[in-house]
């Protein structure tokens, strides 16, 4: 059991920047370079502007469509899931020649937004359900409380229902920023400015290197890594709790 | 003053009518018990009121309003929950003011009026508390002050007493009821428990099916009920029920019965076991509660009766008696429609 | 009282209604706006031709009879097919055999978890990257540990270690063994579905002396089926798109004759490399089909579980 574990733990967990099992001569040359070659800051300058517009543009999404559709008459709220389901089925490589055909026709291409837009979506629809299925989870008499206090239902979802529900979104928000972090597709289809570069993507050029230069690119990975897992290990804590 | 009047309500769930053409009256300053078993559609009514249901004919009056067409919050109605609905992540003192805040009270004024509601129920030491951190009991308190904070035309009560143990209920039942006294406030109680009604109430509205049974002092309900159902809903063990002409011996004053099929009810209090000219019977169980004891019995031509006895005298298991019925205590129903028989 | 105007009858909830709607209103743009609208674009470019450049042409059905005969697609669809029946059985059976071993509680359990999910978290290029770092044949840790002991650059066994990414055979090895780690979803999935089931249960089959292998194959099997086929059909329905990174940046669709290159990888060559958006647009449809069949197939197991467990 544990064997498998940390098996597992290996892969997962930053790799040594240097060829050897054991870092023989430690040194941060490959982070040093790493950053000049692949204009990484540039690039992680990007990746946050991406991801501090399209993380809370996203759960905000989100979480105001979740709720309606807890609150809505069942006929719009069961068209909706049903729709939600399917476009949670559908493969993302499936949508990208269409997509980007269309962000071309908007002449939004070469910008960030195309990077952004998803978050309309709450990133993925999934999140939106399990918002759908936080909020209808709350009692319905503490909705029916709130209509008999005259509150709108805007008031409601944020006095009341989003409070309830604060480690759902503590757990959505944080995956949705490594969701959004590490989004590799989007920005290889629809940035070839290298200034717009957001990480994923400077670190595929990276990948061009000489094979020797491992050192190189792994140190970009794990540079790429980092706030990824750090998010995703605060968060999983949270959606691995409830049943411990 | 503010009374509270259904005319000609009714509601629908789904497809299913839940409320037939309901007409109720809860007069100012009143505490009107509505009163049902389940599916009777004793909340429904609450919800109409409230505008949580839309009624789907009649209209409602709140303090000589239409408020039919009106959303709940501008109704000025306040709703105390079965599940009482407190927000777990507010403390007491921000359920209590909640609904004057969203109103835009000021904060202060909210916050004194708060603790004043909070005094008036005896929960003013729990303000800084969180409901998740409260007993049953308290709550509860919480909320009713949450209720009446507002100073509503109506208050509305959904089973409120019904998630307390026994003891708590029989003491939560008394402060309600002085609570009424003191503010003379309009209320609407829902409860299926009959007893609970015949304490707390002014007068019952007894529910059955989305219809109104009897509406009554809780006096009347028990004296003069106005059906079968009624008769055997209120009262336990329920009315003895038996066809009018069946053989058992009526004793006092017994006047010859109208020629028409008729059922006689009558409580297991009229009931006696030592009667001269009696109807023979046998003892099928006894119960014991206390001082009194409840003998189920089988007559001679087969009905079944529940007599009530004092515990010292209970006969045995077994044991054959001899029945009468003291006539004056009995009440005669048609027996084609429950209605009660009035000569 | 006063005569008033009678109320317009307005139902108490047409406000609510209408702020509910505009709080929905967001997504439902993006509903439509990111998978709808694409959806039906691709079913019009699909009998296009469309280099970005020129305004489409309408060529009929060319583009799909075009793709039966293209020998790179056909293995692309080939690959992707293989990839879902082997990749995704194995995948489901490491979730749920992790998932077994740790629903309990137990010292460790709870950073074997974290250390379960961890990979899922890693952004797919690094984690790309860092595969490719240890499927390199001379440099890379694998074949470093595997000549451990050899000699010349040989195994103990004496054989040459796999070349890993230059082989055919092994390079599809090399993605599939890649893909088996990213389970995390499927893990958190089946760890709740188990830990859903009854407790008695097991307490039963304790009492009637079942050994382990009983006990998984006559009742956590059986139970936890209707979770496992769903799952399946969904990673197989993703294994569409989660083979693209690690052949785009780990093989670039190689090693010859298009050992890894998948579905996704073909229609993303095809459209944004060799611009034939039309092209590209057939070979999505055909990815679409693929994946309502696969709902088509889902939908099937719901329903018969549905039945079958009278719910």
């Amino acid at each position: 059991m544990l064997l498998v574990a940390g098996s597992l733990t290996e892969p997962g967990l930053p790799p040594s920047p240097t060829p050897q099992l054991v870092p023989d001569p430690l040194s941060t040359t490959g982070y040093q370079r790493a950053v000049e070659l692949g204009g990484l800051l540039r690039a992680s300058l990007n990746s946050v502007l991406v991801a501090v517009l399209a993380v809370p543009l996203s759960v905000l999404v989100a979480a105001l469509a979740g709720f309606a559709l807890a609150r809505l008459a069942p006929r719009t709220t069961t068209v909706v899931v049903a729709a939600s389901l399917v476009a949670l089925m559908v493969p993302a490589t499936a949508l990208l020649v269409p997509r980007f055909a269309i962000f071309r026709f908007l002449g939004l291409t070469d910008t960030l937004v195309p990077l952004i837009a998803p978050a309309l979506l709450g990133t993925s629809p999934l999140y939106v359900l399990v918002y759908y299925l936080a909020f209808r989870a709350v009692p319905a008499d503490l909705y029916d409380a709130c209509l008999v206090a005259d509150l709108s239902p805007l008031r409601t979802w944020w006095r009341v229902a989003l409070p309830l529900v604060r480690p759902v979104t503590a757990g959505i928000t944080a995956l949705t920023f490594v969701l959004t972090w590490s989004n590799f597709l989007d920005p290889l289809i629809y940035v070839y400015d290298r200034d717009l570069f957001t990480l994923p993507l400077a670190l595929r050029s990276l990948s061009l290197l000489d094979p020797t230069n491992f050192p190189v690119f792994l140190a970009g990975a794990v540079l790429a890594t980092v706030p990824a897992l750090v998010v995703f290990a605060l968060a999983q804590r949270r959606f691995l709790r409830p049943d411990d | 003053m503010s009374g509270l009047t259904l005319a000609g309500v009714s509601a629908a769930y789904r497809d299913a009518t839940v409320l037939h053409e309901v007409d109720l009256a809860a007069r100012p300053g009143e505490l009107l018990v509505v009163l049902g078993p389940s599916g009777a559609g004793k909340s429904t009514v609450l919800r109409v009121v409230a505008g949580l249901e839309p009624a789907t004919t009649g209209r409602v009056h709140i303090a000589g309003r239409d408020v039919t067409d009106l959303r709940p919050g501008l109704r000025n109605v306040s709703m105390v929950f079965q599940s009482y609905a407190l927000f777990p992540h507010l403390s007491v003192a921000e359920n209590i003011a909640f609904g004057l805040e969203v109103r835009d009270v000021p904060r202060r004024t909210a916050r004194e009026r708060a603790r004043a509601a909070a005094e008036t129920v005896g929960c003013a030491g729990l303000l800084g508390r969180r409901p998740g951190q409260l007993s049953g009991g308290e709550r509860q308190r919480v909320a009713l002050a949450r209720a009446l904070v507002r100073e509503p035309d109506v208050f509305l009560l959904d089973e409120p007493l019904s998630n307390l143990d026994l003891t708590l209920r029989v003491e939560m039942r008394a402060e309600l009821r002085a609570l009424h006294d003191r503010l003379g406030a309009t209320m609407v109680h829902v409860t299926h428990d009959q007893t609970e009604a015949l304490v707390l109430a002014d007068r019952i509205a007894v529910l059955r099916d989305g219809r109104v049974e009897q509406v009554g002092t809780p006096e009347q309900i028990w004296r003069t009920p106005a059906s079968t159902f009624v008769a055997r809903f209120v009262g336990s063990p329920a009315m003895n029920l038996l066809p009018a002409d069946a053989a058992v011996c009526r004793t006092g004053d017994a006047p010859p019965l109208p020629e028409q099929p008729l059922e006689v009810g009558f409580r297991p209090e009229a009931v006696t076991l030592d009667a001269a000219e009696g109807t023979p019977a046998t003892v099928d169980r006894v119960e014991v509660i206390g001082e009194d004891a409840y003998a189920y019995l089988t007559l001679a031509a087969g009905h079944r009766v529940v007599a009530r006895v004092p515990a010292a005298r209970r006969p045995a298991r077994d044991e054959s008696v001899r029945v009468g019925v003291r006539w004056a205590d009995a009440h005669l129903f048609h027996a084609d429609s429950g209605r009660r028989y009035v000569p | 009282m006063t005569a008033s105007r009678p109320a317009p009858r307005i139902r108490p909830d047409t406000r609510a209604r209408r702020q509910h709607l505009l709080m929905l209103a967001p997504y439902l743009v993006g509903l439509v706006g990111l998978m709808l609208l694409p959806a039906l674009v691709t079913l019009a470019l699909a009998f296009t031709e469309y280099d970005l450049l020129r305004p489409p042409t309408w060529v009929g059905l060319d583009n799909l009879t075009a793709l039966v005969d293209d020998p790179i697609f056909r293995v692309a669809l080939l690959n992707s097919l293989v990839f879902a029946v082997v990749a995704v059985p194995l995948r489901v059976l490491v979730a749920l055999g992790l998932a077994l071993l740790l629903h309990r509680r137990a010292p460790g359990v709870g950073t074997a978890r974290t250390a379960t999910l961890l990979p899922t978290a890693v952004p797919e290029i690094a984690y790309g990257l860092l595969w490719l770092w240890l499927f390199n044949p001379l440099y890379g840790p694998i074949n470093q540990l595997l000549r451990l002991g050899g000699e010349h650059g040989l195994t103990v066994l004496g054989r040459t270690p796999p070349p890993w990414l230059t082989d055919p055979t092994s390079a599809r090895a090399g993605i599939i063994l890649m893909s088996l780690f990213t389970m995390g979803e499927t893990f958190v999935v089946l760890l709740a579905a188990r830990r859903a089931l009854p407790r008695d249960v097991y307490e039963m089959a304790a009492l009637e002396d079942a050994t382990g292998w009983d006990v998984f194959r006559r009742i956590t099997l059986p139970l936890m089926a209707p979770v496992l086929a769903l799952l399946a059909v969904r990673d197989a329905i993703a294994s569409l798109h989660f083979t693209f990174v690690p052949a785009f940046v780990v093989t670039d669709g190689g090693p010859p004759p298009y050992a890894t290159t998948y579905l996704s990888l073909f229609v993303y060559q095809t459209g944004f490399e060799y611009l034939r958006y039309g092209y590209a647009a057939a070979a999505t449809l055909v990815m679409m089909l693929l994946t309502v069949a696969a709902l088509l197939v889902q939908w099937r197991l719901i329903r018969r579980y549905r039945r079958f467990y009278q719910v």
